[in-house]
């Protein structure tokens, strides 16, 4: 089946920093999309745009070196997601990057699943889609 | 080591490039493979053409070498960052939404005995045996 991993800003900035508490575990799901890719099975990760900007996240600048080798894809602000994102805004008391996670959820083919330090406010943003959250 | 990482770094770039340029090749694959795959994109809808499914295939292998060689070199840098292969099992759980990730001791057990058969097991032969020893046990 195929899966989508979506990256919250926590998720991002846990992965930026080594001495993290918690980025051992979250380089463990990346690493189980490596082991799964090896396999040719369907998963892709991905980091909505806006979601780099809270998270700081500038492919540009050295200190990001890891993360941008872990084929994270963009998930960009485009017009139609960012209508999806606009409506999640405007009816749930959301920040614009987890909006933009709904919308990123929403408009998914397949399975997803998101990574996040907020499954309250990712779970409202998704609905009436279900992803699999893992709390961090 | 500067001279793989700068190799893997070019076939990440290469990836990222997302033109619908193609190029003929004299790659020669198995007659068999290749009718295993036409058969499945025929019969099996399981890709758009057996061109598409032999490039997903490449890519994705090819993606798992870069994550592979950005993870070594992290572990390198950062021996305390690399999980155990329970922590990648309860990983791997988590993202299938798998109600095993909650039974972490299950998984534990489950990792020290396929290790002991299969030394390289990864994170889903992990979660096969667990759910296997769970199954066993209703």
């Amino acid at each position: 089946m195929k899966r989508l991993v979506v990256l919250d800003s926590e998720a991002v900035y846990t992965l930026m920093t080594p001495a993290h508490p918690k980025h051992r575990k979250v380089v463990a799901h990346l690493g189980v999309v490596a082991q799964r890719k090896r396999k040719a099975q369907e998963i892709e990760v991905v980091v909505p745009t806006s979601v780099r900007v809270e998270a700081c996240w500038d492919r540009r600048e050295s200190g990001a070196a890891f993360i941008n080798r872990m084929r994270i894809a963009d998930a960009p602000l485009i017009s139609a997601a960012a209508d999806h994102a606009a409506a999640i805004r405007a009816s749930l008391d959301v920040s614009v990057a987890d909006a933009h996670i709904g919308a990123t959820i929403r408009r998914a083919d397949g399975a997803v699943t998101v990574i996040t330090s907020d499954p309250d406010d990712i779970e409202a943003a998704a609905s009436p889609s279900r992803p699999t959250i893992i709390s961090i | 080591m500067a001279g793989k990482r700068d190799v893997v770094g070019r076939i990440s770039e290469f990836l990222d490039v997302s033109d619908d340029a193609t190029v003929g090749t004299s790659m020669r694959i198995p007659s068999a493979l290749r009718e295993a795959a036409a058969l499945a994109v025929s019969e099996l809808q399981v890709a758009s053409s057996t061109t598409a499914l032999t490039a997903d295939a490449l890519r994705s292998r090819l993606e798992a070498i870069v994550m592979e060689a950005a993870l070594a070199e992290h572990y390198a840098q950062h021996p305390e960052a690399r999980p155990s292969l329970v922590e990648l099992a309860i990983a791997a759980a988590e993202i299938d939404g798998n109600p095993l990730a909650a039974r972490p001791e299950l998984i534990e057990e489950a990792a020290r005995e396929i290790v002991e058969r299969h030394p390289d097991a990864d994170a889903d032969a992990v979660l096969i045996w667990a759910e296997a020893r769970a199954a066993a046990t209703v």
